[in-house]
């Protein structure tokens, strides 16, 4: 048996399927796509049961990645049960996405989630009228305290029948679907798509076209328009007769302070500050045990055990991975996902969008971009991966320069380690606001030479609330888990190529030819490039490789603090790492990754000439 | 050639092919779309070069695999454009009198007056030749959502106002504004307005955050 959870975002689905599988959970990438599918299994009486949690969207007729990943998930059949998880307080637009999913006639039933919400808000629902008129089992739950999920898995597996709803459409789309369906022998979910101009099959389309046209000739008005039309008002109905509404006095709403642009954007900015300083103070501090332990406990034995040179240098190899991203993981991205999930849990990263808007526009984005690039802080990977949450090509053209540059949790790592640590700690703040700097006016010149149209943020407002502390824990701990997924085997596969060309004598000879270069523009000593060009690999491998070559650990007693500053800008300017630049070129394709590695390449080495020669 | 034209050919060949289950000569064409058979000639020759036809010796005419594949499609569409166009009609010849005897009563001069223009119209359109509007091509797809309306938009309004949702010009983009429930039609109230025009809107119980560029998308009517 396998069970889908489908719904719109912020339903609660991720939620119920934790709950509903433990954390034992994989997580799959969909082939082609970004996209995460996550599958995990459950027992009920004895038999195994696959649990997929799709991803959320808020219609099946779309273009966008995950809206075609669920309808050829619906199309194909690929499950057995579509469990429809609908948020309790917004029931008539959830139902919305009910009505298109009963038209592929799955098994189907519904979860009416947050039913705790809804009761404080005065909604109360009646299960069975809705039941009734949907014609599938309803169950109302309410996850974040566990209530009814356990009836979840009983009701699916023996009660899921196809729901006998169909949306009334105007009646020249019946008129069209009855036509198409005569012709050419397609289904109604497939005319439906096909009116709207979605699919594969050019016969199919151009004789849809041709009727939408008629339509819209008619109605003055889209097909599109006319279908979302309907639906909704058909969801209305459907609610107004299960839904009773009793007022409750309006408690005291913080938006007036979070949406206004004051104290809105001062609020703002202070929680960016405050986030990006804990995670500097507390993960350097958790860093430092984390490598330490690992060095003695690991590493030195490792190396007592002598193999032959070449295995010792990979084993190695993978270890020093292995041991700087734990490193970065926990003490850094962990620290900064905790941070983020609160965020996103007490609902406040949407009213961030809102409030960003206006700046955003200014560097050729709008609100929902502020997203990647707070993700960004943590690290660049999941970042580049969240830029599909912007629509044109332009939008996110822009924001992959911008995500490549904003200074991530290895990065951080560099500044800390060698700026914070040897030069100062205003000095190593220093290296942010030219970051900021840079990255403000490589948005404005972007914005005027990128070509392409630019689409306006639309973005639901998720509800204030009190975040819960296990709830917290478990999305930060999902995400970490995605990092070490994908973040870590590039790390280990691209940490043994390092090696195995330090072990054929690869990067002596890079040494040699780059090292007079770097010496007379950056005024750096001749091993620094070899560390740089190691920081291309893993940002925060520049500044231990730096160590290696330096022999010594405490760097100030071997290069002077202009050095360590200038080595320290130039590696968190200069390209972004490898694993980056895979994702990149699968999100925005092989071009845009070259110019954005050149780009920062020329942008770290000119910063690095211009901060050596004003030090001198 | 016009596409439209070529359509047309594609179209008569491999309708004759299917009721006469053999490939037709100029004639046969040129008979069937009522030219003459010296403009077939030539027509046909055009065709031959945008590899839509072969000429079998003996003056066959063969439809190639991307010509026949046009014409297919072409039979389709007007096969279910027919179709279509008699379910509606259908319907109506049931309905129209009971509707006709609600709307007399109600309906005020000007709106018959506009009715009475809009059916001239689509009459006009209709005479134009079927064919010859069907086959425009989709570019104009989003004409109707384009098409300027005089309502003023919600960039317009002020915070606190209550307005109906009349029409939603602009980009094809405007999908995710139509999921979110922001259809014609539709009450909204605006909870929120920055000095640049971004808006917080409340529909359907949710709040929705909305750039200046996307607002100014949405037409609207004000609530007295």
């Amino acid at each position: 048996m396998k069970i889908a959870l489908l719904g719109n975002p912020g339903a609660g689905k991720s939620l119920i399927f934790n709950q509903l599988t433990g954390l034992g959970v994989e997580i799959n990438r969909y082939p082609g796509t970004s996209v995460t599918l996550e599958c995990g299994n459950v027992c009920y009486k004895k038999e195994k049961t696959e649990l997929v949690d799709l991803p959320g969207i808020y219609s099946l007729d779309g273009s966008s990645e995950e809206e075609t990943l669920v309808r050829t998930f619906l199309e194909r059949g690929g499950a057995d049960v579509i469990a429809a998880v609908l948020d309790a307080t917004k029931l008539e637009r959830n139902l919305y996405l009910f009505v298109q999913a009963a038209e592929f006639s799955p098994k189907m039933i519904v979860v009416i989630n947050m039913i705790d919400e809804a009761e404080r808000q005065g909604l109360l629902i009646d299960a069975t009228q809705l039941s009734s008129f949907l014609g599938v089992p309803v169950i109302l739950t309410a996850a974040s305290e566990g209530r009814n999920i356990d009836r979840i898995l009983p009701v699916a597996l023996n009660e899921a029948r196809p729901a006998l709803v169909r949306v009334p459409y105007d009646h020249h789309i019946e008129a069209a679907l009855k036509s198409l369906e005569k012709t050419m022998g397609t289904p109604i979910h497939t005319n439906l798509l096909a009116l709207q101009g979605i699919g594969d099959d050019p016969i199919l389309l151009d004789a849809a076209g041709a009727i939408a046209k008629e339509i819209e000739l008619r109605h003055h008005m889209s097909v599109r328009q006319i279908i979302a039309t309907n639906r909704h008002n058909f969801a209305r109905g459907i609610t107004a007769s299960a839904v009773k509404k009793s007022e409750r006095k309006k408690s005291y709403d913080l938006d007036s302070l979070l949406t206004r642009a004051f104290p809105g954007v001062p609020i703002l900015i202070t929680v960016l500050f405050v986030l990006l300083l804990s995670v500097f103070v507390i993960g350097s501090w958790m860093e430092a045990i984390i490598v330490e332990s690992f060095t003695t406990s690991v590493i030195t034995p490792f190396t007592a055990l002598a193999l032959p040179p070449l295995w010792d240098q990979i084993g190695f190899s993978m270890l020093i991975a292995l041991q700087a991203g734990f490193g970065i993981a926990f003490p850094f991205i962990f620290t900064f996902y905790l941070g983020l999930s609160l965020l996103e849990d007490t609902g406040y990263m949407t009213r961030a969008a809102f409030v960003a808007d206006r700046g955003m526009h200014r560097l050729g984005l709008h609100g929902e971009a502020i997203i990647p690039m707070v993700i960004g802080f943590g690290c660049t990977v999941p970042a580049v991966m969240s830029l599909r949450i912007l629509k044109t090509r332009r939008e996110q053209t822009i924001a992959a320069f911008l995500i490549s540059m904003v200074p991530c949790s290895a990065r951080t790592v560099v500044i800390a380690g060698i700026v914070a640590a040897f030069v100062g700690i205003l000095w190593a703040f220093s290296i942010y606001i030219i970051v900021f700097i840079l990255l403000i006016l490589t948005a404005v010149m972007l914005s005027r030479i990128t070509p392409g149209e630019q689409f306006g943020m639309i973005v639901e407002m998720s509800p204030l609330r009190r975040p819960k502390v296990h709830l917290v824990l478990a999305k930060s701990w999902l995400r970490i888990k995605e990092f070490l997924f994908i973040a870590m085997p590039l790390l280990i596969i691209t940490s043994i190529g390092l090696g195995l060309l330090q072990f054929f004598g690869l990067t002596d000879a890079f040494q040699q030819m780059v090292g007079p270069i770097t010496s007379y523009l950056l005024g750096l000593p001749g091993y620094a490039p070899t560390a740089l060009l190691f920081g291309i690999f893993r940002k925060e491998l520049a500044f231990e490789t730096l160590a290696v070559l330096a022999g010594t650990a405490d760097l100030g007693s071997v290069m002077t603090s202009a050095q360590l500053y200038t080595f320290a800008i130039v590696n968190v300017l200069f390209i972004p790492c490898t694993s980056t630049l895979a994702v990149l070129y699968r999100q925005v394709g092989i071009r845009i990754t070259a110019i954005i590695s050149i780009y920062t390449v020329f942008l770290g080495i000119i910063i690095g000439a211009v901060i050596n020669i004003l030090m001198k | 050639m016009q596409p439209s034209l070529r359509e047309d050919y594609l179209e008569a060949i491999e309708h004759f092919m299917i009721v006469n289950a053999l490939p037709p000569r100029y004639n046969d064409i040129a008979a069937g779309l009522g030219k003459a058979e010296s403009v077939v000639h030539s027509d046909m020759d055009d065709l031959v070069l945008s590899g839509d036809v072969t000429i079998l010796p003996g003056g066959l005419i063969m439809l190639t695999g991307k010509g026949q594949q046009t014409g297919l499609s072409v039979i389709k569409k007007h096969e279910t454009l027919q179709c279509f166009l008699s379910e509606i009609l259908g319907m109506d010849s049931s309905s129209a009198s009971d509707e006709a005897c609600t709307l007399e009563h109600t309906i005020s001069d000007e709106t018959i007056d506009r009715l009475g223009q809009l059916i001239v119209k689509q009459d006009r359109q209709w005479q134009q030749g079927r064919g010859r509007h069907l086959r425009q091509e989709s570019t104009l797809k989003y004409r109707v959502e384009e098409k300027n309306c005089q309502c003023p938009s919600i960039a317009d309004c002020s915070e606190g106002e209550n307005v109906t949702i009349h029409c939603i010009h602009g980009r094809a983009c405007a999908k995710r504004i139509l999921d979110l429930g922001m259809v014609p039609g539709e009450h909204i109230s605006i909870k929120r307005k920055l000095s640049n025009g971004a808006l917080v809107v409340q529909v359907k119980g949710c709040d929705v955050a909305l750039s200046p560029e996307i607002a100014s998308a949405i037409g609207v009517e004000r609530l007295p």
